[in-house]
């Protein structure tokens, strides 16, 4: 275990001594700064409309805006899910491809280290990057709960805004796993960062895919769709199969990692 | 007692063969030169004995222990420096070289006395604070042997040690190698002839995969210092095969 978090604290390290990390925290924040604008807007005009028409006559797709929590700062997590879906690859790119370009593949295999701390270490240091990106968001609901107000009671329901975001972190987690899997594999940082993109983004839209697809691969399209997952935790639902879900899919990216760095020095 | 223990060992990728039945060894303490043309097989032999490339059949003992089925064992006992110094270059020196010796498993306590001894050794106390991408290449290859020094292993392969360093460089080098005969067993692979004899005592002379030469360089026939025919041996023995 110390092995491994010493890698992890490398990879921090690295992360933080190269711009990247700096450029995903100003996109992360950029981009969901712009959306929670919008929604707050979205939110004012429902409230606006719902003043002059009443909340009945407005129909279910309005239902939401009634309060903070499920108007504004769930919409925004699922927009950051979907932000973290093209942040990630970008994190994840040179986790194991720049240590082959660099040679110092060679290094950490000739230490005596376990292939498995390496893709622990890699793998923590990842989701402390990540982490720390999606930590930045939640000024969000900071601010709506200093500044919002609400008919009954507290602006904001907390219990549900952290479930939602203990689900984003969680679904960081899964990015950052897929992405290292990739990076594994390859050599080239660019080609990992555009196929973790592909594989991330067509697993999230599966829903969608398999919405022509013959009955028994539409149930397992739509069971197995990440999106389809994630959005009752980020709605605060404490589903427990959606949880063991990304449980599983980064425990087998991390084996799959670990095996795909074995692999290499058989060929 | 030999501390590196090679037999019968060969390495093939896919259709070819890049050692061909290798059997060597080393014994405690001594500096083995390893010689060859480009292409003859000594950087995977290298990487054989370090663990990172696993062997096509043979076997391989380091300090009693077989890389295959002990690998960590093995690792603990090893200071490697590959081709190309494995460098992080946005790293500090001290970062990368405090890094790599908690992995050697060098205790919290130790590491700054440690990476002190180390770079005393190799001449890069100065640049301790400074990022490896910003070094010249001499500084990055000494960089690489310190690395290489740290927790003090008994076995040190070096790949081309020497490789882009100016003469003086060079001469500090092969003192700094001379100095850890005794206490470390050495595997030098270099091509510059010279360096070997002044350095080995025992030498080694790959050729397309095949060993033609492992002897002492005295029974090589090599007075001491006399360089010109250590080159003619190895001109003979690598052109005739």
């Amino acid at each position: 275990m110390r092995n491994a978090l010493a890698i992890a604290k490398k990879e921090l390290t690295l992360y933080f001594t190269t711009p990247w990390a700096y450029v995903v925290f100003t996109a992360m924040l950029g981009i969901s700064s712009f959306f929670f604008v919008a929604l707050l807007q979205d939110f004012r005009q429902a409230h606006l409309l719902a003043r002059a028409y009443g909340w009945e006559r407005l129909g279910p797709d309005y239902g939401a805006f009634k309060n903070l929590t499920d108007g504004v700062v769930v919409n925004l997590w699922n927009t950051i899910a979907v932000i973290t879906l093209f942040v990630a690859p970008f994190l994840t790119m040179r986790l194991f491809a720049e240590e082959r370009r660099n040679r110092t593949l060679e290094l950490l295999l000739t230490l005596p280290v376990r292939p498995r701390e390496i893709v622990l270490g890699k793998f923590l240091g990842g989701v402390g990057i990540c982490s720390a990106a999606l930590g930045v968001t939640i000024i969000y609901p900071i601010t709506l709960a200093l500044f919002g107000a609400s008919e009954s009671g507290r602006a904001l329901e907390w219990s549900t805004v952290l479930l939602g975001y203990a689900g984003l972190l969680l679904w960081g987690a899964t990015c950052i796993a897929i992405g290292m899997f990739v990076s594994a594999l390859t050599e080239s940082q660019m080609l990992a960062a555009i196929l973790t993109f592909a594989v991330a983004l067509v697993w999230w839209l599966l829903q969608g895919v398999v919405v022509q697809a013959e009955e028994p691969w539409r149930s397992i399209g739509t069971h197995l769709a990440f999106s389809a997952e994630l959005s009752p935790l980020l709605r605060g639902v404490l589903d427990l199969k959606s949880v063991v879900f990304f449980l599983s899919v980064i425990f087998f990216a991390l084996v799959l990692t670990d095996r795909a760095v074995e692999a290499q020095r058989w060929t | 007692m030999s501390m590196i223990e090679v037999s019968h060992l060969t390495k093939r990728y896919r259709e070819r063969i890049a050692v061909d039945d290798l059997t060597f060894s080393v014994a405690q303490g001594e500096i083995l030169g390893f010689l060859g043309p480009n292409g003859a097989g000594k950087t995977t032999t290298m990487r054989v004995l370090t663990g990172f490339l696993p062997a096509s059949s043979g076997l391989v003992k380091v300090a009693g222990h077989d890389v295959f089925e002990e690998p960590l064992a093995v690792k603990r006992q090893i200071g490697y420096l590959p081709e190309t110094p494995p460098l992080y270059p946005e790293m500090t020196v001290r970062g990368y070289l405090r890094f790599v010796a908690t992995l050697r498993g060098v205790g919290r306590g130790q590491l700054a006395a440690e990476l002190d001894r180390v770079c005393q050794a190799t001449g890069t106390t100065h640049v301790m604070g400074r990022v490896i991408q910003n070094l010249s290449k001499g500084f990055r290859q000494r960089v690489g042997i310190a690395q290489a020094l740290l927790g003090s292993p008994a076995v040190l392969i070096l790949d081309e040690p020497t490789e882009g360093l100016d003469p003086i460089q060079r001469a500090e080098v092969r003192e700094l190698i001379k100095g850890l005969a005794g206490q470390h067993t050495v595997i030098l692979s270099t091509h510059i002839l010279p360096e070997v004899v002044m350095t080995c005592e025992k030498v080694l002379i790959l050729h397309q995969g095949r060993l033609v030469a492992f002897d002492t360089l005295a029974a090589l026939g090599q007075a001491e210092g006399s360089a010109e025919s250590l080159e003619e041996t190895f001109l003979r023995l690598t052109r005739a095969a």
